[in-house]
């Protein structure tokens, strides 16, 4: 017991005798102007921020990060400032953002509930690999550790679900950890990463001129993107080879940019090819190439033929289970080439014959050249016989039915009057597989929704993000009912805007996919599913937004030309069959080729 | 169950044990032992991990997922046999006046282990070598009466002619201290 005493004390000492950091009193934009180089952290964090080409965030401001926005009311002509109405709002955003855009999105929020509020959006981030930004205040340094109000070990709590984190003590450490993160944000598989920003450093001064170098490399992350001309080598000897291959690609195709350099590759070798989730619109639905989607509730054949094919050439993507089913029953009889750009996604689920890695760009700019022309005219036509059964079981009976209206009929009429151009957000659901399956994507970047960690409530602020990064596009969000109640606040986010957002709301009543699976593998025991909904058309038009209900077949058409032509924020609610059942379905576990038609 | 030694270089900055350790959980893979100490190379650290594990190729997969940690600057993962490996034990052993007194030659010829520390009536011995060998030596002294018994986690060296500082990345200005 006297030794247990002795260290404690000696770490009282301890704690004593570590150096406080310089405390320096807020500037408010003024101390700092007697040396204009000479910045406080908050400013150099705004002229670290416009320096990486940032033009929005979106954010919430509280108690830690006050003096970051302090700051940013000074630059509030350069850094578009989007305010949220939770900070998952803002995180949702950036994601939406940063994938119609093509730049990190930016996230500013401060200690505490504030970060903690952020987690969801970071772990989904990294699941779909979308690069973000995320500056968190945090209690002054010398509070770190003490209990002290709104602190949070943030960095603690976002390690296992960021690529990159970093607590900033200092205003010095301002401009070369924001580089470090924009770098790593961006580079390699994209991802989230978290700055926690002690609000000592936010108010200190530097005390040396605020100078901006990009970061091009690190010593320690090198990922690498052009492939070994080895490995490139092998996988077009195999590809050559093959009697029956066939393309599962992913969202890397388009990550990396890499929609021309694909397309022509599969013209050029005719191999059949069919999409994850997250890979849809990479190529136009209508290429005479494209076979349909893979996984869960994708397409008949795409399913079924990956057991036929002896070649699989997975481009981008990282054999989800939502994708193989039962893994150990995927693609046994096939040689495997993988092509990713995360060396730990190779072998991970599936063993790859000849792994390529690099990013989906370089390595099929590499690959075209080594492969040689081809015609799989009758191996494609086995794909089409699936169709048939698929179109004469499912399709046609969601397009054209009778009763109630079906969601597939709203989404594919949407797609018809969109031409197949919307850039299409989903929440997470039945409506976000009916989504994917009956919307017709004719551009890239047109399928934005939560696919690996299927986060309700991503739609109302991913499509605000969406649209905030490509305002020119329509931009139309399919959202459940349950969904829009997760962050149904951010109507206000979207109101204040103004953006032209056109959300529909696809009620059942019903939590549906939930239902769905309590129906075919619970018994129908329908525990706590069932909703009583508010009136969504008053809430939205008590935040400013207009909106209607469609409860009819013959009003939907004019009800989505009412959506379309609106060029504020609109809301239309239809009306669906209460217990509509989504099909094809991979029941979880089975293999592919269990795949159910019906019920 | 195989043991396996992950050695793990990485930039010596804040938080990292944590991004490192926190693999093994989520894999549900219990860490045996755990050793972090700075390289030859200034501002480089070496983590040498043991494990027990069935699968090789999760292990593999593991070493995979360490790498993917941006501060982590290489991650090798070894058998029992690649390398050469030790700990070290300190005993505490009570010595009062009136009993039997420690038998010092068998202690340093038979089990190569050192008295390091002589307190008025105990003794602190200092013995290294391989799990084996410290437990062997842990039921030869327990008679004796252990005061304190304390192992340090394994420190190992791969068998392979080069360094494995050589594997870094070569880009960086490294500073020796050798």
């Amino acid at each position: 017991m006297e030794n247990h005493s002795t260290m404690i004390a000696q770490q009282d000492t301890v704690a004593i005798d570590t150096p406080v950091a310089q405390e320096i009193p807020a500037t408010n934009g003024k101390a700092v102007a007697d040396n204009p180089r000479i910045l406080s952290g908050a400013q150099a964090l705004m002229e670290s921020l416009i320096a990486e080409g940032t033009e929005v965030i979106f954010g919430y401001p509280g108690g830690a990060i006050m003096p970051t926005y302090d700051a940013l009311y000074d630059y509030t002509d350069r850094l578009d400032h989007i305010l949220v109405r939770h900070e998952q709002g803002a995180g949702h955003a950036a994601q939406g953002y940063a994938r119609t855009s093509g730049k990190p999105g930016v996230c500013l929020v401060t200690s505490g509930p504030g970060g903690t509020n952020l987690v969801t959006p970071i772990a989904d981030a990294i699941i779909d690999c979308t690069p973000l930004v995320c500056i968190i205040g945090q209690v002054k340094s010398t509070l770190l550790g003490t209990d002290a109000f709104q602190e949070t070990d943030i960095i603690g709590v976002t390690t296992p679900v960021c690529k990159w984190n970093y607590q900033i003590t200092h205003a010095d450490e301002v401009p070369e950890v924001l580089a470090k993160a924009f770098y790593i944000a961006t580079s390699g598989k994209p991802g989230p990463v978290v700055i926690d920003f002690a609000r000592d450093a936010q108010v200190g001064a530097m005390t040396k001129a605020f100078e901006y170098k990009k970061v091009e490399s690190l010593v320690s992350y090198k990922p690498r993107v052009v492939p070994k001309d080895e490995h490139v080598e092998k996988a077009a000897d195999l590809i050559n080879n093959a009697k029956k291959p066939y393309i599962l690609f992913g969202h890397g195709v388009l990550i990396s940019g890499a929609m021309e350099e694909f397309k022509a590759f599969v013209e050029k070798t005719d191999i059949p090819c069919a999409s994850t989730l997250l890979g849809l619109s990479a190529i136009p639905i209508d290429h005479p190439n494209y076979m349909g989607w893979l996984g869960m509730h994708g397409n008949y054949g795409t399913n079924v033929l990956t057991t036929q094919a002896d070649v699989i050439i997975a481009i981008g993507m990282r054999f989800d289970d939502r994708v193989t089913g039962d893994a150990t029953k995927y693609i046994r009889q096939a040689k495997v080439i993988h092509i990713e750009i995360d060396p730990s996604e190779i072998d991970k689920i599936i063993k790859a014959d000849a792994p390529v890695v690099g990013d989906a760009k370089e390595v099929l700019k590499k690959l075209l050249p080594l492969v040689k022309e081809n015609n799989h005219a009758a191996w494609k036509s086995e794909f089409k016989k699936y169709d048939v059964i698929e179109d004469e079981k499912i399709t046609q009976r969601e397009l054209k039915p009778e009763g109630e209206i079906k969601m597939a009929e709203v989404v594919r009429m949407l797609s018809e009057k969109t031409k197949g151009e919307a850039c299409i957000i989903a929440d997470v659901g039945q409506h976000q597989m009916i989504a994917a399956r009956y919307y017709q994507f004719k551009k890239p970047h047109s399928y934005i929704a939560s696919g690996g960690l299927g986060t309700m409530g991503f739609a109302i602020p991913a499509a605000f993000g969406a649209k905030k990064g490509a305002t020119e596009r329509e931009v139309v969000a399919f959202i459940g009912d349950g969904c829009f109640q997760m962050t149904i606040q951010e109507l206000g986010t979207i109101a204040q805007s103004g953006l032209a957002v056109k959300l529909i709301i696809l009620n059942n009543n019903y939590l549906g996919m939930v239902r769905q699976w309590q129906q075919l593998f619970f018994e129908k025991r329908y525990s706590y599913v069932e909703l009583q909904n508010p009136d969504f058309i008053t809430i939205a038009k008590g935040f400013g937004i207009q909106g209607h209900t469609c409860s009819d077949r013959e009003n939907l058409s004019d009800s989505l030309d009412t959506l379309l032509k609106s060029d504020k924020p609109y809301l239309l609610e239809v009306m669906v069959e209460k217990e509509e059942n989504v099909f094809p379905m991979v029941p979880a576990g089975a293999a592919v080729a269990d795949i159910k038609l019906e019920c | 169950m195989t043991t396996y030694t992950i050695c793990i270089f990485t930039e010596n900055t804040f938080g990292l044990l944590n991004k490192i350790t926190i693999l093994f959980t989520r894999r549900r893979i219990n860490i045996e032992s755990l050793t972090v100490s700075e390289t030859e190379r200034k501002g480089v650290s070496r983590y040498t991990i043991t494990i027990k594990h069935e699968k090789r190729e999760e292990v593999e997969k593991l070493v995979k997922q360490i790498r993917k940690v941006v501060e982590v600057l290489a991650v090798f993962g070894y058998l029992d046999n690649e390398i050469v490996y030790n700990e070290i034990a300190l005993f505490k052993i009570a010595t009062p006046i009136g009993t039997r007194p420690l038998d010092i030659e068998t202690v340093n010829k038979v089990y190569k282990a050192w008295v390091v520390y002589w307190g008025l009536d105990y003794v602190v011995i200092e013995k290294a070598g391989d799990e084996a060998e410290i437990l062997d030596f842990f039921r030869y002294i327990k008679p004796y009466g252990i005061l304190e018994f304390v192992k340090s986690g394994r420190v190992a060296v791969g068998k392979t002619p080069n360094g494995l500082v050589e594997f870094l990345p070569e880009e960086a200005h490294w500073e020796y201290y050798l």
